[in-house]
């Protein structure tokens, strides 16, 4: 392992300004969201948990993304900087996973009377939720910092090959027993373009949250992995 | 081939160690037996006879067979560094993946043999297409070992591995219980365009994980 | 001449804590001795030699095969002496290996068809210690291979350190006993706190 925290990119002072910037759109997206974009025809005001489940969906796919590149980098380069983001992405991305079911179900009860249904994006998204929750058990039980890192590094790399197939499986489901499909969010012709941009607003917000949250996660993580590196020295 | 005959040796190792101390294959097959009596009690002759309720009760029960087994193989791995020995040899770490998965297909396969037709017996079972059940069936088996071989490899050392070699195993296996279930019902039905297909994505789930598995077991293994 | 193995500058970290401490050694041919008290890292020393463990810091060269015996037995539980003998020999691509004769040699001829859960221990350490007859590595770990051992265990352990000695093996011995070994060892280590020092 290499014995520094240091990031394999450049420099970038990133905090606080991008925490500030993320706070500011979130506001202005809530406003946006709740208050400017039009009451819906059909659904009434209910739909707007939509400009929470659908960022926050994005964000667990991307923070599972970031799980997947950061595990590599470990197992690549074993820089303790790659376990770092992996780690934060991971909290992060089960923070966001969770925000997506929980605001997913409550838009579907009123809209088509049940809390779950058997929709390729729900159920890959529930297990990808059980898939966090388990790398960051792995990574609790582990005592060791190099273990815990490659253990969770390669659990990252097999759970995320899992996920495309899980969405797969569900779709070949839906298609054999013809079932009615799916929830169709954002793909809707007819969305009006304030409601189209809010969602778009919401996407980018979501997405600076992501950011700024990983940020002050993974300084967190550097400060214990020198304290660490300290000790062994 | 010296990668494949290693592998074939330590599968007949792992073999010889269950024939000589089966308490795994027989906690698997009591365990997997039990499960269905249970299933039938519980749902009643009616209900247990559907081909979706009685193929969905027998795949997870042989879930939770694959588990026990590959628990009971690494607990015996790990008495008296039996591991060590492989792993300190060139090209130990592959040979035990290969080995392990090629053993745990065997023992799963005669486990779901008997649970299979003590299902079809108990539950008076209609099975329209034999052929693509068995099919089915062999692919839905090959499927399990690679992703609980490596699961249990990448839990070896921790702590409560027993517990959470199932929690990381079974959302993997998402994708192999939908398609197991979804095909052996289609087989049991007479559906056998639906069967071909699920065990079309059983064999691709196999196959992903299994070149998975050996291109990362050399990192995943100490 | 190439040393048979050897670390440079090697720290092997385990829990969070350096076992290991940026030790550099040079195994050749002869007896090698290393002592130590409790916890001074002998096990891990090997360990690390043998490949078995990640080096943190430094690095490991070995320049042929390595046979590592450790601690514990290593050998799989529901099968017997030979059965196993023979595994890791065909595993090593060798058909000619005599297990039998090498476990006969060894004092467990009688028991070695019988799974080795049910042969006593001392019985178990004589079939792994066996293995330095059916597997001539250049290079051979030895960690504590006295224990569990008779009088004629011991002996026998002895008369196999020399003559792998004899044929030009490099025998690295961890033990805290039978200093008398110490007059015919071509090296001898003291281990502390994971840092080695030679005697």
């Amino acid at each position: 392992m290499i014995e520094t925290t240091a990031s394999p990119l450049p420099a970038l002072r990133l905090r606080p300004w991008l925490g500030i910037v993320a706070t500011a759109l979130a506001m202005l997206v809530s406003w946006m969201g709740l208050l400017w974009a039009p009451t819906d025809a059909v659904q009434g005001d209910v739909y707007r948990v939509i400009y929470v489940h659908v960022p926050a969906a994005w964000l667990a796919y991307l923070a599972f993304a970031v799980v997947f590149l950061a595990s590599i980098g470990w197992l690549w380069t074993r820089r303790p900087w790659f376990d770092a983001l992996a780690v934060s992405s991971a909290e992060i991305g089960v923070l966001f996973t969770g925000l997506a079911i929980v605001a997913g179900s409550i838009w579907a009860k009123p809209t088509w009377g049940v809390w779950w249904t058997w929709d390729p994006r729900l159920v890959t998204t529930a297990i990808m939720f059980g898939m966090y929750v388990g790398y960051l058990l792995l990574r609790g039980l582990s005592t060791d910092f190099e273990r815990r890192a490659t253990r969770a590094a390669v659990l990252g790399i097999i759970a995320v090959v899992d996920v495309p197939i899980v969405h797969l499986s569900v779709l070949y489901m839906n298609s054999v027993h013809q079932l009615p499909t799916v929830l169709r969010v954002g793909g809707d012709p007819s969305l009006d373009s304030q409601m189209g941009m809010t969602l778009g607003f919401s996407v980018i917000a979501f997405t600076f949250v992501y950011f700024a949250l990983l940020a002050e996660r993974m300084e967190i993580e550097r400060r214990r992995q020198q304290r660490l590196l300290d000790v062994r020295a | 081939m010296r990668a494949l005959d290693r592998a074939l040796l330590v599968a007949r190792r792992e073999l010889d160690a269950e024939r000589r101390q089966p308490d795994g294959v027989a906690a698997a097959l009591t365990f997997a037996g039990l499960v269905v009596l249970l299933e039938s009690l519980a749902l009643g002759p009616g209900r247990a006879h559907d081909p979706d309720v009685a193929s969905a009760v027998f795949w997870i029960a042989i879930l939770f067979a694959a588990v026990l087994l590959v628990s009971r193989s690494f607990d015996r791995e790990l008495e008296d560094d039996a591991i060590d020995a492989i792993v300190a040899l060139e090209g130990g770490r592959d040979a035990l993946y290969a080995g392990k998965v090629l053993a745990l297909a065997a023992v799963i396969a005669i486990v779901a043999l008997a649970a299979g037709a003590f299902s079809i017996v108990l539950l008076d079972l209609d099975v329209r297409l034999a052929a693509h059940l068995v099919l089915v069936a062999i692919l839905g088996v090959v499927a399990l070992p690679p992703v609980v071989v490596l699961v249990s490899l990448i839990a070896l050392r921790v702590r409560a591995r027993v517990v959470i070699v199932p929690i990381l195993a079974f959302p993997l296996l998402a994708p192999q219980l939908l398609a197991a279930t979804a095909g052996t019902s289609a087989a049991l039905s007479g559906d056998a365009s639906a069967a071909l297909g699920w065990t079309g994505l059983l064999a691709s789930f196999a196959l992903v994980y299994g070149v998975l598995g050996l291109t990362i077991v050399p990192a995943a293994i100490e | 001449m190439l040393p048979s193995a050897s670390l440079h500058d090697a720290t092997v970290v385990l829990d969070d804590r350096p076992v290991v401490r940026g030790v550099s050694v040079e195994i050749g041919p002869g007896l090698t001795i290393a002592r130590g008290p409790n916890g001074a890292g002998k096990t891990t020393l090997l360990r690390a030699i043998a490949g078995l463990i990640p080096l943190a810091r430094g690095s490991r060269q070995v320049s042929g095969g390595i046979l590592y015996i450790g601690h514990r037995p290593m050998l799989l539980r529901g099968l017997s002496a030979r059965q196993n003998l023979r595994f890791i020999s065909a595993f090593r691509g060798r058909t000619d290996a005599d297990v039998v004769r090498a476990l006969e040699h060894w004092g467990v001829g009688a028991v070695m068809d019988r799974p080795i859960e049910r042969i006593s221990a001392g019985q178990r350490r004589r079939a792994a210690l066996a293995r330095i007859d059916t597997e001539p590595e250049p290079v051979v770990l030895l960690d504590e291979p006295f224990a569990d051992l008779d009088r004629d265990g011991v002996e026998l352990v002895r008369d196999a350190i020399a003559r792998a000695v004899r044929e030009q093996r490099a025998v690295v011995l961890v033990t805290h006993l039978h200093e008398e070994l110490d007059r015919d060892a071509a090296r001898r280590l003291v281990l502390a706190d994971g840092r080695v020092s030679l005697a």
